[in-house]
């Protein structure tokens, strides 16, 4: 029921229970201190499996993304619509392993691209911590403005940034 | 193909999305206190995910208990296996008052144990329960399984009962 994405690079597949040493390696990262984290082993396997179980409840959700040729997982991106959430949002987590390689960029475009051309969708957001200086980049890159904010429980004040809509993607 | 088991009174059947409002009913009630994510909806809702994620992952997850002649979710019951437990689990997680003390955990979680052997093959299989939680601690006893004070846990304050293996 997950679609697998190709882009250039990268191959947007699910998440199998063999990503699990990588995604919990994130999970116990600094690479999570804007997400909540980090967080033990036993919660990486709930968010992990989770991240499947979101497409069983909502129809759409957040891919593994890995790299083309070795399949080495490095990263979580994609739509992301938990309870409590305002709407659905492309969000992206990315590993040590993703670093300064522009494998968010191109993932998200994917996303969005999925999200726009496949399910229809006019609008999206990210939801991004504001101390999150390379995520802001990375909206900024991706053609976002800055359009309010939201109070979440366990991650704070979040800044809503708004991707340009289908028609205006550059 | 994922399979469903039927027992004398029950089928055991992968959960679905249609589950969520009872999980979410059981959950944010004073109820599901053992369980770490009640009385959070958000924590819920990501546990319910994990619940169906399970399944996606390992293709056998904790079945939905229901009746022969009423699909409402009665409960959970089945194999747990994620990669940070010591072992395999046979876990189980009752949401429905009105479905105690009729014996439907016990005969989910035989029918379980019998799937994971003897058709799984698994081994072995254990229980992890919480010492305050005596309504798990006497399901384990009725099951015949027993305290193994070597094995290790998952988390320092949880009991590790082990099942007997059941003959094919």
């Amino acid at each position: 029921m997950i679609p697998i994405l190709h882009t250039e690079r990268l191959t947007m597949r699910a998440p199998r229970w063999d990503d699990f040493e990588a995604y919990a390696a994130f999970c116990a990262s600094p690479r999570t201190v804007h997400l909540g984290g980090p967080f033990p082993r036993c919660d990486a396997f709930h968010k992990l499996a989770a991240v499947l179980g979101h497409w069983h409840l909502r129809g759409f959700g957040r891919w593994m993304v890995a790299d083309a040729k070795t399949d080495e997982p490095l990263g979580i991106v994609g739509l992301y619509y938990p309870e409590g959430w305002p709407e659905p949002e492309l969000a992206w987590s990315l590993f040590d392993a993703a670093e300064g390689r522009g494998v968010a960029f191109e993932a998200a475009i994917a996303a969005r691209d999925y999200a726009y051309d496949t399910l229809g969708w006019t609008t999206l957001f990210s939801a991004i911590e504001p101390k999150n200086t390379r995520s802001v980049a990375l909206a900024r890159r991706l053609g976002c403005t800055q359009s309010g904010s939201f109070y979440h429980e366990i991650y704070g004040d979040l800044h809503q940034w708004r991707h340009p809509a289908p028609e205006a993607r550059p | 193909m994922t399979p469903t088991i039927q027992t004398e009174r029950l089928i055991l059947r992968r959960p679905t999305k249609e589950d969520w409002p009872v999980y979410r009913g059981f959950m944010m009630t004073d109820r599901a206190g053992f369980f770490s994510s009640s009385g959070d909806l958000a924590q819920t809702w990501k546990s319910w995910a994990a619940e169906l994620g399970h399944w996606e992952m390992y293709g056998i997850g904790m079945w939905a208990v229901t009746r022969q002649d009423d699909d409402m979710i009665m409960g959970l019951v089945g194999p747990w296996t994620p990669p940070h437990w010591p072992e395999n689990e046979i876990g189980w997680m009752m949401l429905s008052s009105a479905a105690e003390g009729k014996g439907f955990a016990t005969e989910a979680a035989r029918a379980s144990l019998t799937h994971a052997f003897d058709v799984l093959g698994w081994q072995t299989a254990v229980s992890y329960v919480w010492p305050d939680n005596t309504r798990s601690v006497r399901l384990a006893e009725k099951l015949g399984a027993v305290l193994d004070p070597n094995a290790q846990a998952p988390s320092e304050d949880t009991l590790v009962y082990r099942h007997p293996k059941v003959a094919a």
